[in-house]
């Protein structure tokens, strides 16, 4: 025997004819969903960030009471050149070693008429050898007195874009910079920092040494032979960590911020699941002596309960689908400030996925347990009913 | 009563395969390595008896020459990772040098943390050679079965660099138990 289902338009029109009732639901609903997309794309965009800002054949050589923190390493001049000289799993052409020295840290950087905590980065050309993800969007290399400025390191610093477009001017270290140009780096870490000369960083800082030395392993190269080379040159205090490494101890860092992320995904999906309910509830109460009529002609409580479903999961892919429209064309790409620099919201397939999805749950499930309600009377009672 | 007869069967025959799985032997071609029973694998690098006449680090490092044949204690530390990942390398520290005790809430005291200015004048590293002299590709650790703070006499060549550091190139480790 099969179930003889109400016709498909029967729900659709059903939401028509209250569409006052109708339209608050969708607001409600795509609320929640996009509030989800909000979260889920911060906790994607972070995790992105720190993803994809280590080479794997990158080894970062910085000192050994650093404690994990590039800012506060200081090594000698000479290290640069001694590993060049020592180790040969390092990575060269044409007589030019993979080898970066540099020098990084955070100071008060002014920029239009803010000033705020940006990050800095002296570097050489070799740079571009080792940063294999960096591409010079706008403009030029650095020369004497400018900066290169990464494509979110206005979102760090807290001005608008155009306050670091090419001939811009910056000020940090008591000096004035001009933007020579700007650069992406695969949503990497790196795109919130300004890059300059590292003598340039030197001199500006009364400073002889470097905060680091990054190297490209050669494909024969190893990791190991690095870290014995460090652990040897006691001499040096210097410790070495693959890139991949130090950024995974970062996302290690920001555990709890994730935790907490994800802890607000499950109270705003929470906080829409009552929401859902209470409108399910005044939708299907309404309804009562409609619904009973529906069983008295010989519509089974199965058919009736799968209309209801029907009209909830219709609202709530409407929903869905205007929440993910207004984030991808709204949220997509914004800049988000963090301790370590900034990064991009990412409303990609899997916040998606999850945010619609949670969506279209709420939709089904909601619709359940007022419906039950009201299938349970009886159908003399509910004919009855006001 | 036939069907009950079958169930029973089929549990208990199941219950005997899974018990027949569980008693097996551990998963993995990679053999067990512990320094207390060594295996085919490390016992060539496990010095059987413990080498004569071992110094601590620190009065080795006063007196040696590059290429002078030493025999030198320590325990492995004076990094918050000693060991060398893929490489039969490792740090020690002199044992005359004290490590952090539990009760300073030091979560590495291998690292000596609480002694840093101590470690450099103290600690050595190791490298672990094979009969063609070249460095053992293999974490020490895993090889040896040894581990942070485990102490060790090493009979080796000294290589000295001008700076003063100190490595031991040996081909037998002994750990002291």
């Amino acid at each position: 025997m099969t179930l003889r289902l109400l016709p498909w338009d029967y729900g659709i029109r059903n939401l028509a004819r209250r569409p006052v009732r109708s339209l608050l639901t969708l607001a409600a609903l795509a609320t929640v969903v996009l509030l989800m997309l909000v979260v889920v794309g911060f906790i994607r965009g972070l995790e992105t960030s720190l993803a994809v800002s280590g080479d794997p054949d990158v080894m970062l050589v910085y000192s050994l009471g650093a404690e994990e923190n590039i800012e506060n390493s200081a090594v000698p001049a000479r290290t640069a050149g001694v590993l060049e000289a020592s180790l040969s799993g390092i990575r060269q052409r044409s007589g030019v070693a993979y080898v970066s020295p540099e020098l990084y840290f955070g100071t008060r950087v002014g920029g239009g008429d803010v000033t705020s905590l940006g990050l800095v980065r002296g570097v050489t050309p070799t740079a571009s050898l080792v940063r294999r993800s960096v591409r010079i969007t706008s403009g030029a290399w650095p020369g004497p007195g400018e900066i290169l400025a990464g494509r979110l390191a206005h979102a760090k610093l807290g001005v608008p874009a155009n306050a670091l477009r090419p001939g811009s001017t910056v000020t940090f270290e008591n000096r004035d910079w001009t933007v020579s140009g700007t650069f992406s780096a695969g949503g990497s870490a790196f795109e919130s920092e300004l890059w300059c000369r590292l003598p340039d960083l030197q001199s500006a800082l009364n400073r002889q040494d470097l905060g680091l030395v990054a190297l490209t392993l050669a494909p024969d190269g190893s990791a190991g032979e690095i870290d014995l080379f460090s652990k040897q040159r006691k001499d040096l205090e210097i410790t070495a960590t693959p890139e991949t490494a130090y950024y995974g101890a970062m996302q290690t860092h920001y555990k709890p911020v994730r935790i907490l992320a994800w802890a607000v995904v499950a109270l705003v999906a929470g906080a829409g699941a009552f929401a859902g309910l209470n409108m399910m509830y005044g939708a299907v109460a309404g309804r009562t002596r409609e619904i009973a009529a529906l069983r008295a002609i010989g519509f089974r409580r199965r058919a009736v309960l799968l209309s209801l479903i029907q009209e909830g999961l219709v609202l709530a892919a409407a929903a869905s689908l205007l929440a993910g429209t207004a984030a991808l064309l709204l949220i997509n790409g914004l800049s988000v400030r963090f301790t370590m620099g900034a990064f991009a919201l990412r409303v990609d397939g899997t916040t998606l996925l999850i945010g619609c999805g949670v969506g279209l749950l709420l939709g089904a499930a909601g619709a359940v347990p007022p419906a039950l309600k009201a299938l349970r009377r009886p159908i003399a009672e509910s004919l009855k009913a006001i | 009563m036939l069907n009950l007869t079958h169930h029973a069967a089929a549990v208990g025959a199941l219950s005997v395969a899974l018990l027949a799985v569980g008693c097996g032997a551990p998963d993995g071609d990679a053999p067990v390595t512990d320094a207390a029973a060594p295996t085919v694998q490390n016992a060539a690098y496990l010095a059987p008896t413990e080498p004569e006449g071992a110094k601590g680090v620190g009065a080795v490092k006063e007196s040696v020459e590059d290429g002078d044949e030493v025999t030198v204690v320590g325990l492995i530390g004076g990094d918050r990772a000693p060991f060398v990942d893929g490489l039969a390398a490792f740090t020690i520290v002199d044992p005359k040098v004290p490590y952090c005790a539990a009760d300073e809430g030091c979560p590495t005291p291998w690292d000596y943390c609480c002694q840093q200015d101590k470690v450099p004048a103290n600690s050595a590293t190791v490298k672990l050679i094979d009969a063609d002299g070249k460095l053992v590709a293999e974490n020490a650790r895993d090889l040896l079965g040894i581990d942070e703070l485990t102490e060790v006499v090493v009979r080796g060549t000294a290589e000295k660099d001008d700076a003063g550091n100190l490595s031991v190139l040996a081909r037998q480790v002994y750990v002291r138990k």
